[in-house]
């Protein structure tokens, strides 16, 4: 194989018979066959990484919370920065649609080429034949011609996608124009069926395309822009027999490609405005939202009830009247705090009053308190005295007489 | 001449001793030396007072019964383990320019013993405001008052008691009363307030405790949904009042919460314009969402919610918005209708894919198999592929060898390199 020698490619359209020394080719059958000219290939490859950057952008910020999905994100710089990387591709793979649109018509309208991408009944027909070839119902595979269906499946498919990720897109790009025309549950149903697509598209690229071009068998064509005739027959044996036979589409006459030019370029020329404009309105369309959202709340946050706020809180010689007049709520803490000293660390005179018991029990002269009774109370007629060490106010000692007299209750 | 230095001694060790004494009495909890007696003695009499250097008048009587009903008196601490410098008379010259002054001085007392929430509080709101110089900002006292400082936790649990939750607000509101005013009227403050409901949020639920946070910056803005969701998700605490779990899981599903959790995570100081919790159902005034006036379940609300941002939004825009539902057949049948076709559609389509492959490969391997078995060289059986296509094309592909060859990738990419790279 390695004595192919330059000049030995063919162009489908023309087959270029060559007197070369291999024995192949001294059967007068070209060697290399010219399957996807330069624009093609370009065009290819400009959406392979428009569809790539896509793929990986969409799909990080369709599991963006995803430990996964994270990762790319922060690689990307934060999902504003993904958002952009992944609408600016957006805008690239739609232009390269537009493209593509305008290098088909120069195909059909110029160069009248066979539409051999269309999907025919054969296709299916070959798809049955192939299942039923893998049964071992048939003895032979289907026989391809141009485009086998494992290619019209990818490429419809690819066209389908592309119109459908373009609407869908729209909407999430536009939602208040789109919820104009449309329930405004249309734009999360957009979001779904954009992810949905994505997620298809990706894994079938991943699944059908590396398959049958990368895995079954690594056909370069894409890049090179030719097949060899050993390719042709196991890939494209009935359009290689075509061109032996010379079923091929003629070159038209350069006259006949000026005058259909002159029909092409105009139809171009609007369709490309037209197309263009609306790639342009896809991205200004509409402002979606402001750009800095308003704070949550405006109020005014200082604004104390007293002029300066109350520090200490300090209390009122009466703050004291709201608690329960009982030996617990109020007296035991009274009296811890006036008589402990004497009557309750130490128990000076036999009287202590660290307890309700105690204090019934009372000291060496008698009970200090008798519930009911203030003149009976030891302590009642001692503070009335006065001058005792740890002397209660006399409005406290009038406040213990009236619980005395009340019963002077524990609790 | 001998005795001065002897007598000196003596007294030194002595006051040493002495020192020691009383150390060792506080360090076996035996109380200060001096007790409440001794201060009330004085401070007892409401008339006691003290005038200030720009001539405010500060009282000087302490309510025993206040002071003893506190957490503090009735642990049976004493006046002079904060006011410590004070166990002696006459108390040493004090100094204050107003009752803000005195206050600032003495709460430094506070940290000695509570020095983790003093930590606390140098990290919050109140602390910065201080050291920009609004001596308003609130410190411990300001809150936790002096000398009726209350029991606010439960002793065993740590957990706040039910008192303690109607009794912040009340407390916040000393300096904050026009949000105390919203937060009353708020589904959350109402049925504080106005019902006993310990089972709504407080300031502080939000807001934390001592290292209160600004809630101005957009760090506070980005983690306010995983705040609200605290008690939002919380199931047995949502059944209790009919209200559903799903809140923040659709949030973050949704455009607007996917950009503020992603913000978060990444970079959580930026500011995003998308729209967090309080955005749309407010911040202290937040209401039933089927409130006529402000209720995001009536329409007109929504959009008005909908408008501050989007201001061109029409009436059918937010229905974008699945209010917090998950997409099903009644909510929201397009939606729901969408991810039904794709559950369904991408397992055929890949499924249909899958198995054409799996045919094709496995169909291959095994010729690949047979051939090695019957010796067939790869090589040989690709040149013949190749002398036998010069003949023309094959009428059965499959009954020719050379279908191995185009079989393995390595292959191929060898058969290519045997090529000279002629230029189109």
């Amino acid at each position: 194989m390695a004595i192919l020698q330059e000049g030995l490619i063919i162009d489908r359209s023309s087959p270029i018979q060559m007197n070369s020394v291999t024995h192949e080719v001294k059967l007068g059958k070209p060697q290399i066959y010219r399957r996807f000219d330069r624009s093609q290939r370009i065009e290819h490859a400009l959406f392979l990484a428009a569809f790539t950057i896509l793929a990986i952008t969409g799909l990080a910020q369709k599991f963006a919370t995803s430990p996964g999905g994270e990762f790319l994100i922060r690689l990307m710089g934060g999902i504003e920065g993904t958002r952009i990387i992944h609408r600016a591709t957006a805008v690239v793979l739609m232009a390269i649609g537009i493209y593509h649109v305008l290098s088909l018509l120069y195909r059909v309208i110029v160069r009248r080429i066979s539409l051999s991408m269309l999907p025919v009944m054969e296709d299916l027909e070959h798809l049955f034949r192939d299942v039923f070839f893998y049964l071992g119902l048939r003895n032979s595979r289907a026989r391809y011609g141009r485009y086998s269906y494992v290619e019209k499946a990818e490429y419809w498919a690819l066209v389908w996608g592309t119109i459908i990720m373009a609407i869908t897109g729209f909407m999430m790009w536009n939602p208040i124009s789109s919820a104009r025309f449309l329930p405004g549950e249309a734009i999360p149903a957009a979001k779904a069926a954009h992810g949905g697509e994505a997620l298809l598209a990706a894994s079938a690229i991943i699944l059908w395309h590396f398959y049958h071009v990368h895995i079954r068998h690594l056909n370069l064509s894409m890049f090179t822009g030719r097949l060899t005739r050993q390719e042709m027959e196991h890939e494209h044996p009935a359009e290689l027999e075509d061109i032996d036979a010379g079923r091929v589409d003629p070159e038209p006459a350069p006259e006949v490609i000026r005058r259909r030019k002159a029909i092409y370029i105009p139809i171009a020329v609007v369709l490309s405005f037209v197309l263009g404009f609306g790639l342009f309105g896809f991205v200004t369309f509409e402002q979606t939202a402001i750009k800095t959202v308003p704070p949550g709340e405006s109020v005014t946050a200082y604004l104390p009830l007293t002029p300066t706020p109350g520090p200490t809180l300090l209390p009122s010689p009466t703050a004291g009247d709201s608690q329960e007049i009982s030996w617990a709520g109020r007296y035991e803490g009274l009296f811890r705090d006036r008589c402990s000293t004497c009557h309750g660390s130490t128990t000076v005179g036999g009287l202590s009053l660290a307890s309700y018991e105690q204090a019934l029990a009372g000291g060496n002269s008698g009970p200090a308190l008798v519930p009911g009774d203030p003149e009976a109370s030891l302590l009642v007629r001692v503070q009335a005295a006065g001058n005792h060490p740890g002397q209660l106010t006399p409005d406290e000692l009038e406040a213990v007489i009236t619980w005395i007299e009340a019963g002077a209750s524990e609790h | 001449m001998r005795v001065w230095p002897s007598l000196f001694l003596t007294l030194l060790f002595a006051s040493l001793g002495l020192a020691l004494l009383r150390l060792e009495a506080q360090a076996q909890g035996d109380g200060p030396g001096v007790g409440n007696q001794t201060c009330l003695n004085c401070h007892s009499d409401p008339a006691l007072s003290f005038t200030l250097e720009n001539g405010d008048v500060l009282p000087l009587f302490i309510d025993a019964q206040v002071y003893n009903s506190s957490v503090h008196g009735a642990a049976g601490y004493a006046c002079v383990q904060c006011h410590t410098n004070l166990s002696d008379y006459p108390h040493p010259t004090f100094r204050a320019e107003d009752r803000r002054d005195l206050s600032v001085q003495l709460y430094a007392a506070c940290q000695r013993c509570h020095p983790g929430e003093y930590e606390l509080t140098l990290d919050s709101a109140h602390d910065r405001a201080r050291a920009q110089g609004i001596g308003e900002a609130a410190i411990c006292t300001d809150c936790h008052g002096a000398h009726n400082t209350r029991q606010l936790t439960d002793a065993q649990s740590g957990e706040l008691l039910p008192d303690s939750r109607t009794w912040i607000p009340q407390t916040c509101s000393q300096c904050h009363s026009v949000i105390y005013e919203k937060y009353l009227t708020s589904v959350h403050g109402s049925a504080l307030l106005g019902e006993g409901n310990t089972d709504v949020p407080t300031c502080i639920d939000c807001h934390g405790v001592h290292s209160i946070e600004d809630p101005r910056t957009s760090a506070f803005r980005l983690s306010s949904p995983t705040l609200c969701a605290d008690c939002h998700s919380d199931s047995e605490l949502m059944a209790k009042y009919g209200l559903s779990t799903d809140v923040l899981e659709t949030y973050v599903a949704d455009f607007h919460g996917t950009t503020v959790t992603l913000f978060e995570k990444l970079s959580p100081d930026a500011e995003t314009n998308k729209p967090v919790c309080f955005d749309c159902h407010g911040v202290h005034d937040i209401k039933r969402t089927d409130d006529p006036e402000k209720g995001l379940q009536v329409r007109e609300n929504l959009l008005a919610r909908c408008q501050i941002c989007h201001p061109d939004a029409t009436a059918s825009f937010p229905d974008a918005w699945l209010s917090h539902y998950v997409p099903s057949a009644e909510k929201h049948p397009i939606v729901f209708a969408v991810d039904t076709f794709y559950k369904f559609f991408i397992p055929l389509v890949l499924g249909g894919m899958g198995l054409l492959v799996v045919l094709d490969l496995s169909w291959r391997l095994r010729r690949r198999f047979v051939a090695r078995r019957n010796g067939h060289l790869l090589y040989e059986s690709h040149a013949r592929s190749a002398s036998t296509g010069a003949t023309g094309p094959t009428p059965t592909l499959s009954n020719d060898p050379g279908e191995d060859a185009n079989g393995d990738p390595s292959r191929g990419a060898h058969h290519r390199q045997e090529q000279s790279d002629p230029d189109e």
